[in-house]
């Protein structure tokens, strides 16, 4: 770089020190006035000579710029070049996060939580969970000396439940039953049994169909959950009710469930019975169904939005005819067993020879009202059944009613629903959580046909009658753990008559029967 | 008592029959999320006032290979609003959400739009970029999305082969070098449009960004046309990006009059217009006269005519060890 300004520096010189001699010998100029043409020549060679060099000069020069121009722009143009490799590097990375968060997203999810724990697939296509119930519950009676042994801590319920989803529309069911589950616990088998077991096609939300064992679509209070029911035990009206059974069910909710509807065929069941041997090998089939509306679910008047109100029903044939060598699971004991009080002891019963012969229908308006803390459940039940007294070969059509209502308020505030109560600070004592109150009361009352005796029953052990008020408090402790206390009081019409065994015995007095449960739901 | 059962069954009818809420779910590609943000305001307050039932419709975007994948994998779409028809027609043949012949069932071969893909380069566009031989030239870095998950950068990729073919007289060899010159030149691919926009506006990255015309527009508003100016090339490709009601879908949630109502309103006044002030050329003559201000001329090709329609288009240059496999080297 030095050389090249000393040359720079050399060069004006000579160019300067021969422009300058025409003005340096100006003497000889004029005294050339005889100059020759060779000498203007020569002069004019000279000028074109100094004209070369000059634009040499500037050619150098402008070279010189441009390198010293080129030499400043070469750091810059690589600092460029290396900040867009930054810039590329970065926005790689930044690529690769993306990248990365999308390839999670398709990772199965676990999900632990209030509502179980449930694994999923990422797109959600397959879902597996598992959900539990544990009821832990204590009954006493005031009238002990009537039955013995029936006051007691039992576990009322104890089940795992696996459901979940297969190819995003096939949902499942699984809930095998541990504890003391049977209506009619208190001598019911402890043995484990299946209680769901089923899978369910849906091809929308308003048309699906269900295959397998489940709840008949027929009662309310029976559809309800056990761990959301406001009392321990479902009142009389379930007596008259099928319990769980084995069919196959088409059903859905339209318009986001303000249409609800539900049509199936079952083996068919008793009144206030499932079917326990999970087969039922038997000609005659029962079709069940249900519709229920909530017409303000959708609407904007929130105090209406839980009003809901229905119909469910049955039809059905029971015979005890039944194809040679294949076990006889109708008639008898088996589908007019008899009918529960709240505590659970059989408070009616058929006679032994009673049998189940003809038509039994179901019918079933029910309706509930939630609104704030208020919730109110209500359910009327008619059940008209053919029966027959094979000794004497009577038969009869007896039609039972039953019919309840139960309300609740939850103390605390929080919001009172058909799918239970979530506290609004559940319990930590320590940071000043109790949890959510609730009170609750029930009347619910059973009558049996007049004509049921005596040709069928014996009024002397069965109550023709019975009614039932109950009044309690919930304790919601979280969304998983619940403390009910309750206490219920049957009084009958009939029956009463000498024994120590149910239903004579019960019927002796009013049965009067405390209850408390600590129940695990999740 | 009768009366008064009577009128609280109307009651019940009347209040239950209205206030309804209606959910759709639409998939879309990266770009078109400003359009259906205004589009689903306007058909909302259009279905409303024709049904009293309201509607609300959900949007997702992405890439439109990556959102077809999405539906196929089971994203409960009522309807798609994709960059090309090939990945309709993948949703139909691989899940078969939707009959073959899907794109019969609205005007212009279903789709109420059209588009193009232009260059959006720095502002005073410091490396003279006027045509599709300048983004091949050394030392021109361009940014344009990875074809392989976007339909814009297929589309931008078959607009650059397509000007080769012109260029060359349809010699498929120098098209293909001209193609791999032009991906050489390419220092990052993202999954989708929006993505390269941001990496060519917000990272600064890039000479020059191959965009849908819609989206340069965009950024022009987004980013400051102080910062960005839009060179439309001589010749470009038309893109039709369609539209469809994923007919399974929707039955399954009881929304395929809406969702079939929803794609119609697109070929409205209202709807070309919406298109329109969203930098989409409408297909009504009318209105695309009226915002004739927006859309540079320019010679437009199709794929039918250049490439003899999408599923040979993608077969030769978008799957698997196709064309762009072979001439794609990643820098990085």
């Amino acid at each position: 770089m030095k050389m090249k300004s000393k040359d720079m520096k050399l060069n004006r010189l000579i160019i300067l020190a021969i422009a300058g001699l025409p003005y340096a010998f100006p003497l000889y100029a004029d005294d050339g006035a005889a100059t020759s043409s060779s000498e203007a020549a020569e002069i004019q060679a000279l000028k074109q000579e100094i004209q070369a060099l000059d634009q040499k000069v500037q050619a150098l020069e402008q070279q010189h710029n441009a390198e010293q121009q080129a030499a400043a722009n070469a750091p810059n143009e690589q600092v460029q070049a290396l900040d867009q490799k930054v810039r590329v590097l970065e926005r790689l990375r930044e690529n690769d996060q993306d990248a990365a968060a999308t390839v999670a997203k398709a990772q199965p999810k676990i999900s632990l939580g209030a509502s179980g724990f449930s694994f999923s697939s990422a797109d959600s296509n397959f879902v597996a969970t598992l959900h539990g119930l544990v009821q832990v519950d204590t009954r006493t009676f005031r009238h002990n000396d009537n039955v013995q042994g029936n006051d007691g801590i039992l576990l009322r319920r104890a089940r795992p439940i696996f459901s979940g989803t297969v190819y995003h529309d096939f949902d499942f069911q699984f809930t095998p039953e541990f504890g003391n589950g049977t209506p009619g616990a208190a001598s019911a088998a402890t043995a484990p049994s299946i209680y769901d077991a089923y899978v369910n096609y849906r091809y929308s939300p308003a048309l699906q169909f269900q295959a397998g064992k489940f709840k008949p679509p027929v009662g309310l209070e029976y559809l309800q959950s056990d761990s959301y029911m406001f009392f321990n035990e479902r009142s009389l009206a379930t007596d008259l009710i099928p319990g769980r059974d084995l069919g196959f069910e088409l059903h859905g909710d339209i318009d986001g469930g303000v249409v609800s509807y539900a049509a199936g065929v079952f083996n068919g069941v008793g009144d206030g019975q499932r079917n326990t041997s999970n087969t039922a090998f038997e000609d005659n089939r029962e079709f069940d169904g249900r519709l229920f509306v909530q017409p303000f679910k959708t609407s904007k008047t929130v105090a209406l939005q839980n009003l809901g109100i229905g119909v469910g029903g049955s039809w059905g044939n029971s015979s005890i005819t039944n194809t040679l060598g294949l076990p006889n699971s109708t008639g008898g004991s088996s589908t007019s067993s008899g009918f529960y009080t709240d505590g659970q002891q059989q408070f009616f019963a058929y006679n032994p020879t009673t049998m189940a012969s003809g038509t039994h229908w179901r019918l079933s308006p029910q309706g509930y009202y939630y609104y704030g803390p208020f919730g109110l459940l209500g359910e009327y039940v008619i059940s008209d059944q053919g029966v027959k007294n094979s000794a004497t070969l009577m038969t009869a059509n007896l039609r039972n009613s039953a019919w309840e209502i139960s309300g609740g308020w939850v103390l605390t505030g929080e919001d009172a629903t058909f799918g239970g109560v979530t506290p609004r600070h559940p319990f930590d004592p320590r940071n000043g959580g109790w949890g959510a109150l609730q009170v609750v009361g029930r009347f619910a009352e059973l009558d049996v046909d007049k004509a049921a005796f005596p040709a069928f029953a014996n009024l002397a052990f069965s109550a023709s009658e019975a009614q039932a008020w109950s009044a309690g408090l919930n304790w919601y402790l979280n969304k998983n753990i619940r403390v009910n206390a309750s206490f219920s009081r049957t009084t009958f019409t009939g029956g009463g008559g000498a024994g120590a065994t149910a239903p004579a015995a019960v019927t002796q007095h009013p049965e009067d029967v405390f209850f408390t449960r600590v129940q695990l739901s999740f | 008592m009768k009366t008064f059962l009577k009128i609280l069954l109307a009651s019940t009818l009347a209040i239950s029959a209205s206030a309804k809420e209606i959910k759709l779910l639409n998939v879309s590609y990266d770009p078109t999320r400003e359009l259906y943000q205004d589009y689903n305001a306007a058909f909302a307050k259009y279905w409303k006032t024709k049904t009293g039932d309201d509607v609300v419709v959900n949007q997702s975007h992405g890439g439109s290979g990556k959102q077809a994948q999405s539906v196929i994998n089971g994203l409960e779409a009522d309807v798609v609003t994709l960059a090309l028809a090939y990945d309709i027609d993948a949703i139909s043949q691989q899940a078969k959400l939707l009959p073959a012949d899907w794109q019969k069932r609205l005007p212009n071969n279903s789709t109420p739009y059209t588009s193009t893909i232009v260059f959006l380069v720095r502002k005073g566009n410091p490396k003279n970029i006027k045509d599709w031989d300048d983004v091949v030239k050394p030392g021109v870095s361009v940014v344009v999305p990875n074809p392989k998950t976007s339909g814009g950068a297929r589309w931008a990729y078959l607009a650059a082969y397509a000007y080769a073919l012109e260029t060359y007289g349809h010699d498929d060899a120098k098209a293909k070098d001209f193609i791999t010159k032009l991906y050489k030149n390419v220092p990052i691919l993202d999954s989708g449009a929006r993505g390269s926009t941001i990496t060519f506006a917000q990272r600064g990255i890039g000479d020059v960004l191959l965009a849908w015309e819609n989206e340069a527009h965009l950024a022009l508003k987004e980013f400051g046309a102080d910062n960005f100016e839009i060179v439309t090339p001589p010749l470009s490709i038309l893109a039709e990006p369609p539209v469809a009601v994923v007919d399974k879908n929707a039955k399954r949630h009881g929304t395929t009059e809406v969702a079939a109502a929803y794609l119609y309103y697109l070929y409205s006044d209202e709807g070309q217009e919406i298109a329109a002030k969203n930098f989409y050329r409408p297909r009504n003559e009318a209105i695309a006269a009226k915002y004739a201000a927006n859309f540079t001329q320019l010679k437009l090709v199709t794929v039918d005519q250049e490439f003899g329609g999408w599923a040979k288009a993608q077969q030769i240059h978008f799957a698997d060890g196709g064309v762009f496999d072979r001439i794609f080297q990643p820098q990085n």
